[in-house]
């Protein structure tokens, strides 16, 4: 028996970021697997992160429409349900890294830029789990999300995204040229299937 | 200490990465009134030089590119003003135009771009985020220009980079001023497909297509 959930967009909030050493530093520029950092980098990557409490302010907003509800895009066909998500970790991470940028910190801020967009991502997976969790409670089976712009989802879709969900409820816009601001956002969709055999997700 | 031990310690100092020591030696040169043409392209060039020649072995990653970057601009800071009461130029390997095309903010990849090519001798004008195309090709004919940089972060503002191009040709500036094209969405295809005369896949790459360009 499913339950039918009014379409009505809610907020995530209170999510704990945490940090994958590893990919840290992949982000900053380091590509082998295994790499001595030099003190001085070390070091900042550690200052750096000290600030993370200050500025990082994870929050993300999501609604699920029946199919039905939706743009019927021919990416949604054969879902019975569409989660659709907008996720941030606010504006101040951003605003640091232009001033360490004005301040010639260039490394400063490609290391502070990578933790940014690590955490951003880390809202998203925390959120994807959430809704996935969500289409379980649901009866229902839930593909991988997707963001606009990959596949066969094009990046203009941003606007129907942005349509059903009040994005700036969680300070986020949409400019002209379909980006998030600010940009360490993501939004995604999960399709929720009737039907386990469309589900892309591993258990 | 005698001039060649200056310059290796001016190389070392841009190697290693240590910033106050690259400051040091640049005040010494001034005091010792060095010819600082020579200590610019026998020290800290040398350096940078070195420093692209350990991230190609693999040895080097962009950290340490970065920090590099960051001593020689903090040494031609000191020296520049010198070299120009002087009427002196140091060697550009040419003048770029670089920025973030229109409608798109992102900007810390294309900063980084700048600042490596500055760093490797290259005399660059950013012209910031979101700036519009033909501002590109304004400022590149005003400044006499032989590259211009474009950056674009997203798949509708890549566009641009296109756009641009077909700028400079209608303008037949084309091919005298090159185009380099760089940015997540970009590809070595799509500098081919859109006529760019080079792909920067990072900061370090697109500092060596624009030294292999100005090489000829």
């Amino acid at each position: 028996m499913k339950t039918f959930m009014a379409s009505v967009a809610e907020k995530i909030e209170n999510l704990k970021i945490e940090f994958d050493e590893k990919r840290i530093l992949r982000l900053i520029g380091y590509k082998t697997k295994s790499i001595e950092l030099k003190d001085p980098v070390k070091k900042l990557i550690a200052e750096e992160k000290q600030k993370l409490d200050r500025l990082l302010h994870p929050v993300s907003i999501y609604i699920i429409l029946d199919y039905e509800e939706t743009n019927k895009h021919p990416i949604f066909n054969g879902a019975e349900k569409v989660a659709l998500c907008i996720c941030t970790i606010g504006p101040d991470l951003e605003t640091e890294i232009k001033e360490l940028m004005s301040d010639n910190e260039m490394l400063r801020a490609l290391i502070l830029d990578s933790l940014g967009s690590e955490a951003a991502e880390e809202v998203a997976v925390q959120s994807d789990r959430i809704l996935a969790e969500k289409a379980r409670e649901m009866d229902l089976w839930p593909s991988k999300r997707f963001s606009p712009g990959y596949g066969k989802w094009d990046i203009q879709e941003q606007r129907y995204v942005f349509s059903v969900l009040p994005g700036e409820s969680i300070g986020v816009r949409l400019t002209e040229s379909c980006m998030m601001i600010p940009r360490k956002s993501v939004s995604f969709r999960i399709n929720f299937y009737e039907n386990k055999e469309f589900s892309t997700r591993k258990k | 200490m005698n001039k060649e031990d200056i310059l290796a310690r001016m190389e070392k100092a841009i190697i290693e990465g240590h910033k106050q020591e690259a400051e040091t030696l640049a005040r010494e040169a001034l005091e010792e009134k060095m010819d600082l043409l020579e200590v610019i392209e026998k020290g800290y060039v040398r350096g940078i030089q070195k420093v692209g020649d350990l991230w190609e072995r693999g040895d080097y990653f962009l950290p340490e590119l970065i920090t590099s970057a960051e001593c020689m601009k903090a040494a031609m800071s000191i020296l520049q003003p010198e070299l120009e009461k002087a009427q002196l130029r140091a060697q550009s390997r040419g003048k770029v135009i670089i920025g973030t095309v229109e409608g798109d903010i992102h900007d810390i990849g294309k900063n980084l771009v700048a600042s490596m090519l500055a760093a490797n001798g290259f005399d660059v004008l950013d012209l910031g985020s979101d700036v519009k195309l033909e501002t590109f090709v304004e400022k590149a004919e005003e400044e006499n220009a032989d590259f211009i940089c474009l950056s674009a972060l997203l798949t509708t503002t890549m566009l641009g980079q296109k756009r641009v191009i077909e700028i400079l040709k209608e303008k037949n500036l084309s091919p005298r001023i090159k185009v380099l094209v760089g940015g997540a969405p970009a590809n070595q295809k799509w500098a081919e497909d859109i006529g760019a005369d080079g792909y920067g896949e990072n900061a370090m790459k697109a500092v060596k297509v624009a030294q292999d360009i100005s090489r000829g």
